[in-house]
């Protein structure tokens, strides 16, 4: 275990604006107390956006090396956590993307064995299918779903992270949410 | 599907705890990279290892690709539509990673530079006022000191990215099989095509939602009243591959919405060409018995334009405006644009200029314009389209119109290409209002060009209305094929205008025809006043474009007229025309490029255009059948019991060399259409 070697000076445990503004400035021990206050919330993010586990651990892994590496350039603007937020987003996005270029083609041999039919691989779970679908969004609207309806965040606290309006926010939920039904209806053919 | 809200489920999907050794060995890698931070933040990465591998790849990608455009394999119906975007990802990542032991670092990081961690970009950029969080591949460009502190940091990062699995590597290595493309094909698909869309009803729903102008028919006219016919040139050829689309897909394009002329005019013929720049265009006419109909003849009107030279093409200044809303994500519209602009960007020289503006919620200049020459900075910017947001059509043209009009070249070509799916998002304005605004901007001289994708909501109305007022063409792209066709084949005719505003006028001598019709050109019909009226627009021809326009003539005393048919259906038959009378006169007026003032080439038509069926040339026998098909599928009743197999069979006389398959293809659609209209 990395071994917390300090508390934040003011002793409180959720002051992550304050430890991430010692980390900036160079405190080792508040960055990791930073880490260690919000892999929970990194992961699970993570977990949602790629509905496995080792995907998930992989991407928190990736989120907390670019914490280490750009904490000093977070500029302290508004929460840290809505840094993180999109910074979760961002490399969560960014690993599925390179595994689905490996993932893809092999997906693409196998289907290609099934008479050039598209074939839809369906999970079981309902809520790992809409998640499947969540995926198939236009990335804003998949993160916005994500804030807001995974993370629980207000349209004004997505719309702080994903630097838009909050109005931005609302419309991205509300063409996520038709566009989801769509897909959902499609996938649901099947069942 | 159940009955609760979806996102309700969303928020009840909780993770597993995480693993306490996956964390542990993250909190390590973190603490190391804030360690790492410290030394080399001040360090300055140089840019100059840039773009080498991905060049590569984009090479491994032509080789891969080039010999099956011109077999035509990539026309197949479902996966043709393919994304050649992730296929040149994949192949330079594929480059990256067999090159590792000499080139870890910088071709590792050169890699991701295509997924950069947005995150870090978007704070870099901040920091640099830049401000808002606009599309993140906006800020990948804005800010390069980020995009090299990311690469830095992923430079860094190497040891955590995930191995090469060797299987699946080798699969995609040799891509000269025909399974592997199809494989390198579906791979290359986003997601969501695997979803089947036709069980769906609510999909189906949204796939008849094209929007087509209904019209009917042009009617059989006396000439005894109206001895004139007067209309537009049209050189678009979006009907054939909409027409192409639904049969393909296994149903009957909607009979009215079915353009003859542009049908006829998708395919390439070899008219007689004008031999020099001063006259612009040449017009053959060829009378002949109709297949169709034994009482009547057809006047066949071929237009060749000139084709100019490599050498004298002007230089271009072209603008693409990229519809990258929410609706074009799909296999067949976004990743179909980029494929298709790769292969224009290889038909400019060195000095033409290309930008890019996207549209998505509101406009936005992704590349200002830049010769051709920095070929890497374009493929660059087209790789960085993504879909995502409405779309604000209006906008967007307009600010694609700036462009244009910043690098205006003086004497050259001016033209902005709308790539869409069209549906346009015109706001509180209507239609007329968007019309207007390419109709101002034609007489600065910016022409517009429409290329159309995907289906569902394709506006093929409001599309065929703007190219009509900007003096372009609208292009339907279903196939990277079709794309290839109009952008290469035909890049020349569609991007260098040779005549614009160019009119037909036929004036009928009635002693020899009693009634006529043209087929086809019914939405580009003009009043007989137009033509002599400089005025009016129409439309233009480009370098080596062809133009063909086919009149139904019922000669005086056949047993074809309409209203004396019966009753005086025994007079005697005319096969010939009487000796030396003429049929009609042809006129054609046209502008040039830059003209405003119209010239006329006129041609009569008499016994010496008069040829029987089979002596016709290849080519005009082919384009009748092609007229024919269109009509059969406009159930026009004026092709009698005409039926399919003889059309087929018409075609398949004419085919000819064919050079790269258009006419097999068409041949192939005749015999679906058999399938799904008897």
């Amino acid at each position: 275990m990395v071994t917390i070697e300090a508390t934040a000076p003011d002793g409180k445990e959720d002051d992550h604006d304050g430890l991430a503004r010692l980390a900036q400035a160079g405190d080792r021990a508040a960055f990791a107390r930073l880490l260690e206050a919000n892999y929970d919330l990194i992961f699970r993010m993570a977990w949602r956006w790629s509905g496995n586990r080792e995907d998930g651990e992989d991407i928190a892994q990736e989120v907390c090396m670019r914490l280490g590496r750009t904490i000093a350039s977070w500029r302290g603007e508004g929460a840290f956590r809505t840094w993180l937020h999109q910074l979760t987003l961002n490399s969560a996005r960014d690993h599925l993307r390179s595994r689905s270029r490996r993932g893809r083609l092999a997906e693409a041999v196998k289907i290609h064995a099934l008479v050039e039919e598209a074939v839809h691989c369906e999970p079981g779970d309902p809520a790992e299918a809409l998640w499947g679908a969540v995926r198939q969004l236009p990335p804003k609207q998949c993160d916005a779903v994500l804030l807001v309806h995974g993370e629980g965040l207000s349209h004004a606290q997505a719309a702080a992270a994903m630097k838009c309006s909050e109005s931005t926010i609302s419309w991205h939920i509300h063409e996520a949410r038709k566009r989801l039904k769509i897909l959902m209806k499609a996938g649901g053919s099947h069942d | 599907m159940t009955e609760k809200d979806p996102f309700e489920q969303l928020r009840t999907l909780e993770p597993p705890d995480s693993g306490v050794e996956a964390k542990r060995r993250a909190l390590i890698a973190a603490m190391a990279q804030f360690d790492d931070m410290k030394k080399t933040r001040a360090a300055t990465q140089g840019m100059g290892w840039g773009w080498r591998l991905i060049t590569g790849g984009l090479q491994t990608w032509r080789d891969a690709m080039t010999p099956k455009m011109n077999s035509r394999s990539l026309a197949g119906p479902a996966f043709a539509t393919l994304l050649l975007v992730p296929v040149v990802g994949y192949l330079s990542w594929n480059l990256v990673a067999t090159n590792q032991p000499t080139e870890t670092q910088t071709g590792r990081s050169e890699e991701y530079s295509g997924d950069l961690p947005e995150g870090i970009v978007g704070d870099a950029a901040k920091q640099k006022a830049t401000g808002e969080f606009t599309d993140n591949l906006e800020l990948r460009r804005l800010a390069p000191e980020a995009k090299s502190d990311a690469a830095d940091l992923l430079a860094q990062a190497a040891p955590a990215a995930p191995p090469v699995p060797l299987s699946v590597e080798s699969l995609a290595a040799p891509s000269g099989s025909p399974s592997n493309t199809r494989a390198i094909r579906s791979f290359a698909q986003k997601p969501t095509v695997f979803i089947p869309r036709q069980p769906d009803p609510t999909v189906d729903l949204e796939e008849g939602r094209d929007r087509v102008a209904k019209f009917n028919s042009n009617p059989v006219k006396r000439v005894s009243e109206e001895p004139v016919s007067t209309f537009s040139i049209d050189t678009d050829t979006a009907s054939y591959s909409m027409v192409r689309r639904a049969l393909r897909e296994g149903r009957l394009p909607d009979a009215d919405g079915v353009r003859v002329e542009e049908m006829i005019n998708y395919f390439p013929y070899s008219w007689a060409a004008p031999q020099s720049a001063d006259e612009p265009f040449r017009a053959t006419v060829t009378v002949m018995p109709t297949p169709w109909n034994a009482d009547t003849r057809l006047m066949h009107v071929a237009i060749k334009g000139y084709e100019i030279a490599q050498p004298e093409k002007p230089k271009t200044n072209l603008v693409f405006l990229v519809d990258t809303s929410g609706s074009m994500q799909d296999g067949d519209k976004l990743p179909l644009v980029k494929a298709s602009l790769r292969l224009l960007l290889d038909r400019l020289g060195p000095d033409d200029s290309v930008g890019i503006v996207s549209y998505a919620g509101e406009a936005g200049v992704v590349l200002e314009p830049t010769k051709a020459l920095d070929k890497r900075k374009i493929l660059d910017a087209i790789e960085k389209l993504g879909a995502g947001g409405s779309t604000a059509g209006a906008a967007g043209i307009e600010e694609a119109y700036r462009l244009a009009e910043s690098s205006f070249i003086d004497g050259g070509v001016n033209r902005v290409m709308l790539a869409t799916d069209g549906d346009f998002n015109v706001g509180p304005s209507d239609d007329e209002a968007l019309k207007r605004l390419v109709e101002a901007k034609r007489k600065s001289g910016v022409f517009l060009s429409i290329l159309g994708f995907g289906q569902g909501n394709y506006n093929d109305q409001l599309m065929q209305v703007i190219a009509q007022n900007g003096n372009g063409t609208a292009a339907y792209i279903d196939t990277l094929a079709e794309a290839e066709k109009t952008l290469v084949q035909e890049a020349a005719s569609a991007l260098f205008p040779i005549a614009k505003d160019v009119k037909i006028q036929v004036e009928f001598n009635p002693a020899v025809v009693a009634e006529y019709r043209l087929i086809g050109y019914e939405t580009r019909a003009l009043n007989r006043e137009d033509f002599n009226n400089d005025k009016v627009d129409a439309g233009e021809i480009g370098s080596g474009h062809s133009v063909t326009a086919i009149y139904e003539l019922t000669p005086v005393g056949s047993p074809a007229l309409i209203v004396d048919a019966l009753r005086y259906g025994k007079k005697e038959p005319v096969t010939q025309p009487s000796a030396g009378g003429e049929y009609g006169y042809v006129k054609i007026r046209h502008k040039a490029p830059d003209g405003n003032e119209s010239k006329l080439v006129s041609q009569q038509v008499d016994a010496n255009n008069v040829v029987e069926l089979n002596a016709a040339s290849q080519d005009v026998r082919f384009s009748v059948a092609v007229a024919a098909f269109g009509q059969k599928l406009r159930q026009d009743d004026r092709l009698g019991n005409f039926t399919y197999e003889a059309i087929g069979e018409l075609a398949t006389r004419a085919k000819g060399e064919d050079a790269f398959g258009y006419r097999a293809e068409f041949l192939t659609l005749v015999r679906l259409a058999k399938g799904l209209g008897e």
